[in-house]
């Protein structure tokens, strides 16, 4: 009688401990953006990281529509990546205003 | 003779039952945590449209120490209204602007001494998420949190490219967010910025198909923009060459009507500014700040008018 108690509690702890141990991987995932992984329980960037110091001149937003001022070389120089071609006018963002029926109410 | 393991001289076999009923009890909360019902992501659309949009941000997703507090801080700066997620995670709230989904905010409390950097993560559409992730893979990104599919939102991947910038690919199970002008208060624009945005460009470009145009920028610095479906989806800028700290990363921007007061609005709700109201090449402010808990974004005007200031 006194054997088999330990025999069971050793299995229930192993079971209890797999259980946990596997819910906690996978089973309690918070936020579909991280689980883990190499930046540990979360995404963050790295303690310390700046943001900012932009010169003048730094600019990061898109042209408005039709606005063609200044297109860059588009096709001259060698570049990593296939530059679009020089007949592509320079996009900018949609315009257009929602009509309703989509997104959720 | 010493007692065998398991028993008590003086009381027989009581400790052995306490064991057991602890471990039982042990197995029970293992079993309870692993039938948790886990979150439960609402749909970017419903109803669900066949529309898809590879190479658009999506969505995006902030992990923070104390959701109450960005709750407020959001809500204060754009009226964001919550929605919390139903699950035994921890908690999970779907911020709308006039009822449309515009961002998650999962709570994850740390400790000061984890010294911890909250960030906004983009989520970049893709119509087969593990054929894009395996072709990151393939081009130097690192393989952050693997392929896997979440009810209702769809399959996603979690990568650093090779610059070491975070972002997620996301291929939504009920179509694309339609291409329409962001309201005040959505996000509008995303920004890359990384070490070398020509390498950046061409990596993203063979994951995304993106078109890429060169900006007019200083001699020897190169703006970029990637562009899908004809119309603009990022830009990619250097680094700050004098920021030794600086780290590749996404930023992404909010439409505002008037940035300065946008920014002044957020350091008046606990956050801070990173880059002060400027002028941009589209006749607009653009502006850097951070939310209490130090995660960054950019606040940018978009006015409806084509009247527009012009950069010198």
């Amino acid at each position: 009688m006194s054997t088999l108690f330990p025999r069971a509690s050793a299995l229930l702890v192993a079971f209890g401990v797999l259980i946990a141990v596997a819910s906690g991987c996978a089973v309690t995932d918070g936020g579909y953006g991280y689980e883990g992984g190499g930046l540990g329980v979360g995404y963050y960037e790295p303690y310390g990281a700046v943001y900012g110091g932009w010169a003048p001149g730094y600019q990061v937003a898109p042209f408005r529509g039709g606005d063609m001022r200044g297109r860059g070389g588009g096709g001259g120089g060698q570049h990593a990546f296939r530059p679009a071609g020089v007949s592509r006018s320079m996009p900018s963002i949609p315009s257009g205003s929602r009509s309703g029926g989509h997104g959720r109410r | 003779m010493p007692p065998r393991y398991g028993s008590h001289p003086a009381t027989g076999s009581r400790p052995v039952l306490r064991r057991g009923v602890l471990a039982g009890l042990i197995g029970l909360a293992g079993v309870t945590s692993a039938t948790a019902a886990p979150l439960r992501f609402p749909p970017l659309l419903d109803p669900a449209v066949p529309d898809r949009h590879p190479g658009k941000v999506i969505f995006v997703e902030l992990v923070t120490p104390d959701l109450a507090a960005a709750r407020r801080f959001y809500a204060g700066l754009f009226g964001w209204t919550f929605r919390d997620v139903p699950g035994d995670g921890p908690a999970y709230a779907e911020a709308l602007i006039d009822g449309r989904p515009v961002a998650g905010l999962v709570n994850r409390p740390f400790a000061a001494s984890e010294h911890r950097q909250p960030a906004w993560l983009s989520f970049i559409a893709a119509r087969d998420v593990d054929a894009t992730t395996q072709t990151a893979l393939q081009n130097g990104a690192k393989l952050l949190s693997a392929a896997r599919d979440h009810p209702d939102i769809g399959r996603r991947s979690v990568l650093s490219d090779p610059q070491g910038a975070v972002f997620a690919i996301l291929g939504s199970s009920s179509g694309d967010p339609p291409d329409m002008l962001a309201a005040p208060g959505a996000w509008i624009w995303s920004s890359l910025i990384t070490r070398d945005p020509d390498t950046g460009a061409a990596f993203y470009q063979t994951l995304f198909g993106y078109e890429v145009f060169e900006l007019p920028a200083a001699p020897g610095v190169e703006h970029l923009l990637l562009a899908s479906d004809g119309y603009a989806r990022a830009s990619i800028n250097p680094l700050p060459a004098d920021q030794p700290g600086a780290h590749p990363h996404w930023l992404n921007f909010i439409r505002v009507d008037d940035a300065v007061k946008a920014a002044a609005q957020a350091v008046a709700l606990g956050g801070r500014m990173l880059v002060g109201p400027r002028l941009d090449r589209h006749g607009g402010k653009v502006a850097v700040v951070a939310d209490p808990a130090g995660a960054p974004f950019g606040l940018l005007e978009w006015p409806d008018t084509e009247s527009k200031e012009v950069p010198k």
